[in-house]
């Protein structure tokens, strides 16, 4: 029989990351007025989905399921096609940095990963508004305010995930899931 | 490839993102500023104000400094939406003689096809914090306590037109 890509046991862990992914934005809320604020959460956990599911194309699953799960929702400012493919894309950012650089338990990796991820979430957003044909920024300033923003929480969200898997390296749950397999 | 050379090509690969993205809206700003080799009145990314189908003024980043900043917390999803008056901005370029209780405003996103109808009773009561908030791409989007104004799908994101009809 042919082996399946991903476990049960891994399938169910993506599904509980994407869930997490989604309660993260909706109940926890900083009281920052910063764009990609959210990051801080979001990539954290996306970082940490990265390398506790150590197979390609986990995060980015975790990623399409939150979105998807967001789009109906209704959560994001810029409809259901914008929330889709932020929160997909985001997933695929964290993926392609963590295939290149290795395990996001590198500090150094963690915060790229969570950095791009962001960034992925970003040119999305921004992407979506070229396309569409949405006016210029009001102040002139206020893209490169943004992507700041962006950088620093997708960043500050990448090292967050990478002290987490430190964390767990060091309460043993990586042995433990050793021992699962 | 060694993994310190493949973290500092990411790191350049990100500085290119940005130099990008940067480049790309600052050539969209000079083609908005200079579309046929002259000035436009509008600077880029400015919204214009129309009166009964005129242009009378255009709503300006320098205006942020003569106004000053509210908030409240919509009831949407508890969030913070800080930013300016609609009420502030009309009456720092229209004369008061057109903002008569019934003037209609109308505020319009022509990228998402949206607009929401206000008269100026409504405009004018600051409780009903009819307002523009910056949304995370830079662009304004009008939100308020107003019923009909007071959740997601109601505001007006990317708002790109100011038009007043005065009887």
């Amino acid at each position: 029989m042919k082996e399946r890509y991903f476990s049960t046991f891994q399938l169910i862990l993506m599904a509980l990351f994407a869930a997490l992914v989604v309660v993260a934005k909706i109940a926890l809320k900083l009281p920052l007025q910063l764009p990609g604020h959210s990051g801080l959460f979001w990539m954290a956990i996306l970082v940490v989905s990265a390398r506790v599911i150590p197979k390609r194309g986990a995060a980015s699953i975790v990623g399409l399921t939150s979105g998807l799960l967001a789009a109906f929702l209704g959560l994001g400012d810029f409809g259901a096609l914008d929330t889709l493919l932020s929160y997909t894309l985001a997933g695929v950012g964290v993926d392609v940095t963590v295939f290149f650089l290795g395990s996001p338990e590198n500090l150094a990796v963690a915060v790229l990963a969570g950095l791009f991820g962001n960034m992925a979430k970003f040119l999305v957003k921004w992407g979506i508004g070229l396309v569409s044909g949405a006016p210029l920024g009001f102040v002139a300033l206020g893209l490169a305010r943004s992507l700041v923003s962006y950088i620093v929480f997708g960043a500050l969200g990448g090292l967050l995930g990478g002290l987490t898997l430190i964390a767990l390296r060091k309460a043993g749950f990586f042995t433990y899931l050793e021992e699962k397999r | 490839m060694k993994q310190r050379n493949r973290i500092v090509l990411a790191i350049v690969i990100l500085l290119v993102f940005v130099a990008v993205i940067l480049g790309v809206d600052w050539m969209r700003r000079m083609s908005t500023n200079n579309p046929t080799g002259t000035v436009t009145p509008l600077p880029a990314g400015s919204i214009p104000i129309l009166l009964n189908g005129d242009l009378v003024a255009g709503f300006v980043p320098a205006d942020l400094d003569k106004m000053k900043k509210v908030s409240f917390t919509d009831a949407a999803e508890g969030k913070l939406q800080d930013g300016w008056l609609l009420r502030d901005v009309l009456l720092l370029h229209i004369a008061a003689e057109h903002l008569t209780p019934d003037a209609v405003i109308t505020i319009t996103s022509t990228s998402r096809g949206k607009t929401a109808e206000l008269s100026w009773a409504e405009v004018q009561d600051q409780a009903n914090m009819v307002m523009f908030d910056l949304s995370n791409r830079g662009t304004l989007k009008l939100v308020s306590q107003l019923p009909k104004l007071d959740m997601r799908d109601e505001w007006v994101q990317d708002v790109d037109r100011i038009e007043i009809s005065s009887p």
